[in-house]
């Protein structure tokens, strides 16, 4: 058959049209198969009519595009971005599988900073208890190196006068020391060597005047010298074991220590 | 202004498939005018051919899956879904019944003038326009009317051969004046 006289015979432009009935298209189908030439035809054909067809545009009215677009929106979304949305997603992905697991580092952080809090926090509440403590006995120490200091100024003092007052018969372990301000005539006491008192029991000096005993005070507890009555005359001092509080006259058979002024 | 991108037929088509709006609507925007000519060329009426050609691009895109490259370009498959929409609506009863109507106003007051002479000056119209009548009837009613050659030849009362011969002869002229344009 001629090739070129079919080609030419305006079956292409009515199959390409929509004119060409069933039997012409079928016909036409198989001879593309098998010459080239009517295919090439066929496609020159369709770019003409579209290239025909693009230089006679009619521009239709905008809101037709609105329209169709509107009725198509729901139809885009699941599918209008099929390469962006793979990717975010997969990002997406990522970043969830890693905050997931930020999440648990965290949350076992927590747990173990929290016990680590606590303990700490003990620690340190046994820190500031132990800390008061060393402060209040600190300030105990600082009072009585304070006393001490206080006692020996004075004994050194050359106006203060010193009566040594050893062990009488049978006590002969036991020794104290007056020490008597010549100025004021304050009377302070040293218990240098005293068997601790019993219960109920306390030690008084007493300041020997004119043959008399006179009370010179109790020895209570303190740091270094105890202050005593004051005494403006004696010419010897003694220390008796006496009810706690002390008595008006001195239990001689109780007498521990007792030393001559001068 | 955003630099407009350009698309061959053979990337446009796997976008379209992945139902991308942004190519569709570079689709739209490259092909409605085209196709809006072709509508406008069968339904004769600007306010129907906005309807068509919305219901034709919805299709384009609902049966894009079913466009294959291999049997024709984009464009001819898209001009075939343009056209077949045209005739189904102006062989639906709704616009018949309209038709009717008009052509009986128009033919009482204007006498004797055609719908069609009206956009004679649209697009493949003009060509037809041009075309010697004993060939201008029959593309006007096969492709402007969407009649088988079967049916014209039982509205014109002559043999379906004679249909054909003629038909492929108005055809030939046509293409012909196309390609000059």
């Amino acid at each position: 058959m001629d090739v070129n006289t079919y080609i030419q015979s305006g079956v292409i432009e009515s199959y390409i049209m929509g004119i060409a009935d069933e039997q012409e298209v079928s016909e036409l189908m198989q001879l593309a198969a098998r010459y080239p030439e009517i295919k090439a035809a066929i496609d020159v054909a369709e770019a003409s009519l579209e290239a025909f067809s693009l230089a006679n545009a009619t521009p239709p009215p905008a809101v037709v595009k609105t329209a169709i677009f509107e009725q198509l929106t729901s139809e885009f979304r699941p599918a209008t971005e099929p390469k962006e949305p793979t990717i975010i997603s997969f990002n997406f992905r990522w970043i969830a599988a890693a905050a997931v697991i930020l999440l648990i580092v965290s949350s076992g952080l927590n747990v173990y900073f929290y016990s680590r809090f606590k303990e700490t926090t003990s620690q340190y509440e046994a820190l500031v208890l132990e800390k008061n403590t060393l402060q209040a006995n600190n300030q105990m120490m600082q009072t009585k190196s304070l006393d001490l200091y206080n006692s020996m100024q004075m004994m050194t003092d050359p106006a203060m006068l010193k009566v040594a007052m050893p062990g009488i018969a049978g006590k002969e372990n036991s020794f104290a020391t007056v020490f008597w301000d010549t100025k004021s005539r304050d009377v302070y006491i040293l218990p240098n060597k005293l068997p601790q008192p019993t219960k109920g029991k306390q030690y008084q000096l007493w300041a020997i005047v004119d043959g008399k005993p006179v009370d010179a005070g109790v020895i209570s507890d303190c740091a270094g010298l105890c202050k005593m009555k004051n005494i403006p005359k004696a010419s010897m001092f003694a220390v008796t074991l006496e009810k706690e509080g002390g008595s008006p006259s001195p239990t001689l058979s109780e007498m521990y220590v007792a030393g001559k002024v001068g | 202004m955003e630099a407009v991108q350009k698309y061959s037929e053979s990337e446009l088509v796997p976008l379209l498939k992945q139902r991308s709006q942004q190519v569709y609507s570079y689709l739209y925007d490259n092909y409605a005018g085209a196709l809006y000519s072709t509508i406008v060329g069968i339904v004769s009426d600007t306010e129907l051919a906005n309807d068509v050609l919305q219901e034709v691009f919805i299709k384009i895109w609902r049966q894009i899956d079913s466009y294959d490259a291999g049997r024709g370009r984009l464009f001819t498959w898209m001009l075939n879904i343009a056209r077949n929409a045209s005739i189904d609506t102006i062989r639906s009863k709704g616009f018949q019944n309209s038709r009717a109507n008009r052509e009986l106003t128009e033919n009482v007051y204007e006498s004797a003038g055609s719908v069609e002479t009206k956009t004679d000056t649209i697009g493949l119209r003009k060509i037809v326009a041009q075309l010697k009548e004993e060939w201008r009837v029959l593309v006007e009613l096969s492709y402007f009317q969407g009649y088988t050659q079967d049916e014209i030849a039982g509205i014109l009362q002559i043999p379906l051969g004679t249909v054909k011969t003629r038909m492929r002869s108005a055809l030939q002229q046509l293409s012909k004046q196309l390609k000059e344009k």
